[in-house]
C-alpha cells in the first residue's frame, strides 16, 4: 500500500511537470491529472457551526480540522485558552463543556455544536472574579501567567469533583496541569482556600 | 506544611497580587501569538529529515497545490536578507543557523521550508506534503562516545598548583554526567512580523529581551533600529530560552516580507525540541583533596559539553567551584563537542547548575570520607569574606547563615549520619543538602516616568517581565522611592520603543532595572521642585528628599516650603504631563567588591526498594538576595527552580538515537518535567539583608540561585537513603535499582 503511494507520487510529481509545459493536453489525461491530485492533496473541507461559547452563540464556517483550542483562539479570537503542546500533554488548553473539564487541543471543533463551553474569558460575573480566580491573585498561583487559565479552569473543577481533600489529592488531581514555573506552591494554596 | 516566609518587612498582607495578575487570571494576558493584524496569515515549518548533508531539491508542487496556501519559502526561493547574504556575512551576523540562506543540514529538524497558508490548519497540512532530496552525509550525535576524543583546554587561571595535594590524606575523584535538558516554556516560542511600511518592521515575538532582538533584526535587514518595533508584553516563560533571537522570527520576518502580508508563525511542541536551545549533555570529572580535618587542598575540575556543528556553546561549568570555597590549589579544564545537533543555549543556572551537580556530588563524598556532617563540611571551607577567585572582598554573602538557618528548618539533627540506616516498610528515608552560588550582575538600564495631572504615574522599560514578577518589582521600588500610593503607579513594559533595558536574563533584570527606576524616580522629584519654583518660591534649591508626594500633591518634610496641589502645580506651568527618563548601570563599586547570590537546598525524601522510586518529601531553600523587594513573587520564583532542581535530578532527559540522527524525546508525554505532584510543598526563606553596593534597592538577584544546588541535593539525599552515590543525571528508578 505505502509502495504504491510512492509509486503514483512520483508519478505524478514527474507528469505534473511535463502537463505545465504542454498547452493541449488530452482530457482523459487532465481528468487522471485531478484525480491524482485529489488522491495526493486532500482538498479543504469546511462546515458551518453554531458553538456556544460563555453563553454566547457563535455561528462559523470552520474547517473540519479545527480544534476547538484553535476555533477559540484563532476564529473567535478568545485567546485566553492556551496552546501549550496541541497533543493533550499539558494542560494549558482546558475549558468547561458541560461543566466538566476538557482538553479543547483533543477536541475538534466539530464535536461541540449543542453543548456549553467555558472558558476563562467565561468564569467571571462580569467584573467579579470567580472565587478561584481571586485565590490565585492571592496566593500568587502563578509566574508567567500562561498555562493559568488552564490552572484555573482545572481548578474550579478540581473543588466540584470534590479532590480536595488533602495536599496530596490536589496535587495529583492537578497534575494533568503543568506549570514549567513551578508554581505549583501557590496554585496548590489557591484551591485550598477555595476548597476551605 | 506551609511555606515560610521571612521576608515579611514587605508586603505582609499583601492581596492585591501582581501588578499583572488581574490580566493574567483573567486570560485577557496577550502573548506574542494573540495580537490581530491586518490580512494576518500564518507559517509552519517543514523541517529536514536528515541529520546531516545538503539539500539536492526541494519538491513543493504539491504542497502548493493545497487549498489555502499562499507562498513557500525555502533556500531557493526567498526574499534575501542583507545580513546573510553570503558566507563571510552569515559567519558576522553571529546570528547562528541562517535559516533559508543555506543548502546545508547541520541537524534533524532544521527548517527546511516555510509554508504560509491562509489557515493554521492549511499551512499545517501543507507542510507535510513537502519532500526534498538531499545529499546526506554520515551524522554523529553520540556525545558519549565522541566526546572522549576532544582534547581538553586549560579553562580560567590556576591557582597553586595541581601537584601540591596529590598526597592529599583524603582524596575522592569520579565522573558525572548530565543528559540534554529542554526548556520547554509552556508558551511555544511564537512570531506575528508586519512589515508596516516599507522598512518598518513591527514584531510581537516571544523573548527576554526586546531589545535585543530589535538590534538583530535590525541588522540582519540593514535598517535603523528605530524601524523595528518589537513587543513582548507578555512572556509564557523563557528560562534562558528567549535570550536569544530564533529561526522562528526571522522565518515569519522573511514570509512578511515575501507575501505582503502580517504572517504568524508559532512553533509546535515537537519543534521546541529542536529550535530553541537546551541545556547540553556534558561530562565531568572532579577530584578533591582535603586533610584530616576536613579543610580543602585541592581541586581539579574537568567537563565537556556538546555544541552544534554551526557554532560553538561553552557551558563555563567549571565556574561554579572557583566561587563557593576556599581552595588554594585548582586547575580547571574544559572542551565543547561538535554534534549534528542545534545549538545549544543557557538554561536556568547555565554552567553552574551543572557544574555544581558534580562539586557538592563530591564534597558530600567527602564527608561521608571524613566521617563528618556535610553542613560542617561546608561551613568550614566557604569562603566568607572573599571572592576566591578575585580576592575582592564580597559585597554582601551570607551563604553560611543560609546553611544554618536551612539546616534547623529541616532538623538536619535528625539526620542518620551514615547512608541506609532510616527505613519505613519499602521504604528508605534519607536527608540531603548542597549549596549554589551565582555572580549577582548588574547592567545598564533606562527607565520613564510620565505623571498625569492627578498626580499619578506610568513607569515605562522595556524590559521584559517573563513571569518574575518585575512589574511587581518596579512599582514596589517606585513607591518607596516618591511615596505615591501604589495604585497610582501602572507599570508599562516590554516594548522596544520604551527606554532600554537589558534582556531578562542571568539573574540581573531586577538588578539592573531597580537601578535606573531609582534614578527616574529622582529626576522625577526634582522635576517637581524645578516646576514648583516656579509656583513659590521657598521650593528652590530644595534637596529632593525634603520633597513629599501626597495623592493631592507635593510638600515639603521639612515644613520649609508650603503644600502645592498638583492641579496649581501643573497649571501654573502650563503642563499636562511631566514626564523623565534615566538611565544606570554599574559603577567603581564593581571594583571594590565581588557580588554574589547564594542558597543552600536541603531536601528529605524516600527511595522506595522494590521500584527505584523517588518521592520529595521536604525541600527547603534559603537564600541570601539581599534586600527581597518582592516578597511573594520571589519566594514563588525560588519554589519553581526547587520544582525545576527535582525535574533536573529526577526525570529531565533528552536522549540521542545516533542510528537515526533522531533525538527521542519530541513532546511533553516523552520528556517529563516536575507535575505538581512531583514536587512537595517548597520551603523557602531569605536571609533579607539588603546588598547597596549591588543597587539602590539592595536587591540581588535569584533566578539561577533557586536551582543550582538542588539537583545535587536530591542525589546526596538518595546517597544518604541508600548508600547509592548516583553521578549520572537524570536518576530515574532504573538507575535507583541497579545502582
Amino acid at each position: 500500500m505505502k509502495k504504491a503511494h510512492t509509486h503514483s507520487r512520483r508519478l505524478f510529481l514527474q507528469t505534473s511537470s511535463m502537463l505545465a509545459s504542454l498547452a493541449f493536453i488530452p482530457r482523459s489525461v487532465k481528468a487522471f491529472y485531478l484525480e491524482t491530485r485529489n488522491f495526493l492533496v486532500a482538498s479543504k473541507k469546511t462546515g458551518s457551526l453554531a458553538v456556544s461559547v460563555n453563553k454566547k452563540l457563535y455561528t462559523v464556517e470552520a474547517d473540519t480540522r479545527t480544534t476547538l483550542l484553535d476555533l477559540l483562539r484563532e476564529n473567535l479570537q478568545l485567546t485566553g485558552t492556551k496552546k501549550g503542546c496541541d497533543h493533550g500533554q499539558c494542560g494549558a488548553c482546558t475549558v468547561h463543556i458541560d461543566g466538566k473539564r476538557v482538553l479543547s487541543c483533543l477536541t475538534l471543533a466539530a464535536m461541540v455544536p449543542g453543548k456549553e463551553v467555558t472558558t476563562i474569558e467565561g468564569l467571571s460575573d462580569g467584573e467579579h472574579l470567580h472565587p478561584m480566580q481571586q485565590a490565585f491573585i492571592e496566593c500568587d498561583g502563578f509566574q508567567c501567567g500562561y498555562c493559568t487559565p488552564g490552572q484555573i479552569m482545572s481548578a474550579v473543577a478540581c473543588v466540584q469533583e470534590g479532590h480536595t481533600h488533602s495536599v496530596t489529592e490536589i496535587k495529583e488531581f492537578m497534575s494533568g496541569n503543568l506549570c514549567r514555573c513551578g508554581a505549583y506552591n501557590g496554585i496548590v494554596e489557591a484551591i485550598q482556600k477555595v476548597a476551605s | 506544611m506551609q511555606p515560610f516566609f521571612e521576608a515579611t518587612d514587605y508586603f505582609p498582607a499583601d492581596t492585591d497580587g501582581r501588578v499583572e495578575a488581574m490580566a493574567k487570571v483573567t486570560g485577557k494576558a496577550k502573548y506574542s501569538a494573540e495580537y490581530q493584524a491586518p490580512g494576518l496569515c500564518y507559517g509552519f515549518f517543514a523541517t529536514s529529515t536528515v541529520a546531516a548533508g545538503k539539500i539536492v531539491s526541494i519538491d513543493t508542487t504539491l504542497a502548493k497545490q493545497a487549498d489555502g496556501v499562499i507562498d513557500i519559502i525555502t533556500h531557493e526561493h526567498k526574499p534575501l536578507v542583507p545580513g546573510l547574504a553570503d558566507e563571510t556575512k552569515i559567519r558576522e551576523s553571529r546570528f547562528g543557523l541562517p535559516v533559508f540562506h543555506t543548502d546545508k543540514i547541520y541537524f534533524k529538524g532544521q527548517p527546511i521550508a516555510l509554508i504560509i497558508a491562509e489557515t493554521l490548519e492549511e499551512a499545517t497540512y501543507a507542510a507535510s506534503l513537502i519532500t526534498a532530496i538531499y545529499h546526506a552525509e554520515t551524522h554523529n550525535i553520540d556525545f558519549e562516545l565522541s566526546h572522549p576524543k576532544v582534547a581538553l583546554k586549560p579553562d580560567g587561571k590556576e591557582r597553586g598548583s595541581l601537584q601540591a595535594w596529590q598526597q592529599a590524606p583524603r582524596m575522592v575523584e569520579a565522573e558525572y554526567t548530565i543528559r540534554n535538558e529542554v526548556h520547554n516554556p509552556m508558551e511555544m516560542h511564537a512570531t506575528i512580523a508586519h512589515w508596516t511600511a516599507d522598512n518598518k518592521l513591527k514584531l510581537y515575538d516571544k523573548t527576554q529581551g526586546v531589545n535585543n532582538v530589535q538590534r538583530t533584526m535590525a541588522r540582519l535587514f540593514g535598517i535603523p533600529n528605530d524601524n523595528v518595533e518589537v513587543m513582548s508584553e507578555f512572556v509564557g516563560g523563557g528560562f534562558g530560552s528567549g535570550l536569544r533571537v530564533w529561526s522562528n522570527t526571522l522565518a515569519a520576518t522573511m514570509g512578511a516580507m515575501q507575501v505582503k502580508r502580517p504572517v504568524k508563525l508559532m512553533l509546535s511542541r515537537p519543534q521546541m525540541f529542536m529550535l530553541t536551545g537546551y541545556r547540553p549533555q556534558c561530562w565531568q570529572r572532579v577530584k578533591l583533596g582535603a586533610d584530616e580535618n576536613g579543610k580543602l587542598l585541592g581541586l581539579y575540575h574537568q567537563g565537556r559539553n556538546s555544541t552544534s556543528m554551526y557554532e560553538n556553546f561553552s557551558e563555563g561549568f567549571t565556574r561554579e567551584c572557583r566561587l563557593i570555597y576556599t581552595v588554594e590549589n585548582l586547575k580547571t579544564e574544559s572542551a565543547t563537542v561538535p554534534l549534528n545537533l542545534s545549538t545549544p543555549t543557557w538554561m536556568r543556572g547555565p554552567g553552574d547548575c551543572s557544574g555544581d551537580f558534580a562539586i557538592e556530588s563530591t564534597v558530600d563524598e567527602l564527608s561521608y570520607l571524613l566521617k563528618m556532617d556535610p553542613v560542617e563540611l561546608r561551613l568550614k571551607n566557604i569562603s566568607n569574606e572573599k571572592d576566591p577567585e578575585t580576592g575582592k572582598p564580597w559585597s554582601t554573602n551570607y551563604l553560611s547563615e543560609c546553611i544554618s538557618r536551612g539546616a534547623e528548618r529541616i532538623e538536619w539533627k535528625n539526620r542518620p549520619t551514615g547512608s541506609g540506616q532510616l527505613t519505613d516498610g519499602d521504604w528508605k528515608i534519607g536527608y540531603g543538602m548542597a549549596v549554589g552560588m551565582w555572580g549577582a550582575g548588574r547592567q545598564n538600564a533606562s527607565a520613564g516616568i510620565k505623571m498625569q495631572k492627578d498626580g499619578s504615574i506610568l513607569v515605562q522599560t522595556a524590559m521584559t517581565d517573563i513571569g518574575t514578577g518585575t512589574g511587581t518589582g518596579i512599582q514596589n521600588v517606585a513607591h518607596d522611592s516618591t511615596g505615591i500610593p501604589k495604585n497610582r503607579i501602572k507599570i508599562e513594559l516590554g516594548n522596544s520603543s520604551l527606554p532600554p533595558a537589558p534582556s531578562q536574563g542571568g539573574s540581573t533584570g531586577l538588578s539592573s532595572i531597580t537601578g535606573a527606576i531609582a534614578a527616574v524616580c529622582n529626576a522625577l522629584k526634582q522635576k517637581l521642585v524645578d516646576y514648583a519654583t516656579v509656583v513659590d518660591n521657598a521650593y528652590k534649591g530644595m534637596n529632593i528628599a525634603d520633597l513629599l508626594i501626597s495623592e493631592t500633591g507635593i510638600s515639603a518634610r521639612s515644613g520649609n516650603a508650603p503644600s502645592i496641589s498638583f492641579t496649581v502645580l501643573f497649571d501654573t506651568n502650563h503642563i499636562d504631563t511631566i514626564a523623565v527618563e534615566a538611565s544606570a548601570g554599574p559603577g567603581d563599586e564593581r571594583q571594590k567588591f565581588s557580588f554574589c547570590s547564594s542558597a543552600a537546598h536541603f531536601c528529605k525524601l524516600r527511595v522506595h526498594t522494590k521500584t527505584g522510586k523517588v518521592k520529595i518529601e521536604r525541600m527547603v531553600c534559603t537564600v541570601d538576595a539581599g534586600k527581597v523587594v518582592n516578597s511573594k513573587a520571589a519566594a514563588n520564583q525560588i519554589s519553581g527552580a526547587a520544582v525545576g532542581g527535582i525535574g533536573m535530578a529526577l526525570m529531565e532527559e533528552q536522549n540521542a538515537d545516533n542510528a537515526l540522527g533522531s533525538l527521542l524525546a519530541n513532546d511533553l508525554a516523552g520528556y517529563h518535567f516536575a507535575v505538581n505532584a512531583d514536587a512537595p510543598i517548597i520551603e523557602v526563606a531569605f536571609i533579607n539583608k539588603p546588598d547597596f553596593n549591588s543597587n539602590p534597592s539592595g536587591a540581588k538577584g535569584i533566578g539561577e540561585v533557586g536551582i543550582i544546588g538542588c539537583a545535587a541535593a536530591i542525589a546526596n539525599a538518595i546517597y544518604n537513603a541508600t548508600g547509592k552515590r548516583l553521578r549520572d543525571l537524570p536518576i530515574t528508578p532504573d538507575k535507583v535499582l541497579m545502582g
